[in-house]
């Protein structure tokens, strides 16, 4: 006799349950005005580039680059490297404050995530090449994200 | 949807491996600052965090404020969040927690099973389908209510998430950790048993099955 594997079973068990016990009409779009009303408090600041610095590093055409960011008393500084089609990211946030960095890639929305150190430092490393953001979010959830620009590696 | 015909072929990912993967690109686009990123977000989660959050026997309205509180804590929380892949589970876990709370807090003043006294009611179709479909449903039914309290708790949890912890759903259900595998496993046979007996298992589902 053949009989149902576990993920059939567990099928039965969610149909049944999504028949007998459903979920209730208007909760979705309930719930989707809840947080979309508690995250718009969370609308990111934008920071302000204010230095830009290139120069070339190694041989093979590997470069470096730094950049500095600013808003009201925080500063980012960037130092973005590329080797070969990848990218990392060494950043240090002044003064230091407990904080995830997201990097925002331009087309594929994968962040790369990084809590900085109490020193302020962060890295990012196997960034992908091409248009980049990065989101800094304070742990501090009194206060609003801030976000760069858009930049290029 | 004649009951058993909706069950998946075995092999096959069940739904939740794609509610997982939506989850995911959701959390990704919103925090990339697209505010229809939490939009999708919310609706693929939301059904999941109903029955993993019923499952602990709260009220109705109890069960909503539960999912309410974790959308609020995910927005207030989302830097805690480094794996995007991870969300899924973050909002499934926050809920049971809060569940759990809410329920021993509240356990003595909730009457038991209400899901049971709530008539289901099937959709709208022609009368003959709505007959078949109910008896296919009912005898579905049946084979699942039928089973022991912690077989139904623990079989509708493992059903609507992605690997539970098994640490935090021991403690919920009042289990040793060790013992939550083995009695997945019982409650599963039980089930396979109880939809025989029921002779709800007449069909695709069985050619489907595997040995």
């Amino acid at each position: 006799m053949s009989e149902l594997s576990r993920e059939a079973l567990l099928g039965i068990v969610r149909d049944v349950w999504e028949r007998r016990d459903p979920v209730p009409e208007h909760l979705v779009s309930a719930m989707q005005a809840t947080a979309a009303m508690a995250a718009s408090d969370l609308d990111a600041e934008l920071m302000e580039l204010v230095e830009r610095s290139t120069e070339l590093v190694g041989a093979r055409g590997s470069t470096a680059y730094t950049l500095r960011f600013v808003h009201d008393d925080t500063d980012l500084l960037l130092r973005v490297a590329v080797d070969g089609d990848r990218s990392r990211v060494d950043g240090w946030v002044v003064p230091p404050e407990p904080m995830t960095v997201r990097a925002l890639p331009g087309e594929v929305p994968t962040p790369y995530a990084a809590v900085v150190t109490e020193s302020g430092r962060f890295e990012l490393t196997d960034l992908p090449l091409g248009l980049l953001r990065l989101r800094l979010e304070p742990h501090d959830t009194t206060r609003p994200a801030f976000a760069t620009p858009t930049f290029e590696i | 949807m004649s009951g058993i015909g909706a069950v998946r072929p075995s092999g096959q990912a069940g739904p939740t491996d794609q509610v997982w993967q939506r989850a995911t690109d959701g959390f990704n686009r919103w925090v990339a600052g697209e505010p229809s990123g939490l939009d999708d977000l919310v609706a693929v989660m939301t059904p999941v965090l109903w029955h993993v959050v019923r499952s602990y026997r709260l009220s109705e309205t109890a069960a909503e404020d539960v999912i309410q509180t974790t959308w609020l804590a995910l927005v207030r929380r989302r830097a805690a969040i480094l794996d995007p892949t991870a969300i899924g589970g973050w909002l499934t876990t926050t809920a049971r927690r809060e569940a759990w709370r809410v329920a021993q807090a509240t356990s003595a003043a909730v009457p038991a099973d209400d899901e049971d006294l709530a008539p289901m009611l099937p959709r709208q179709r022609s009368a003959e389908d709505a007959v078949v479909q109910r008896d296919e449903g009912d005898r579905l039914w049946a084979a699942v209510d039928g089973l022991p309290e912690r077989c139904r708790r623990l079989l509708r949890i493992v059903a609507f998430e992605n690997r539970p912890d098994y640490r935090e759903l021991a403690a919920d259900l009042g289990m040793p950790v060790g013992s939550i595998g083995p009695t997945r496993g019982r409650c599963l046979a039980k089930l396979r048993v109880a939809l025989v007996q029921a002779g709800a298992t007449g069909t695709a589902a069985m050619e489907t099955g595997e040995y």
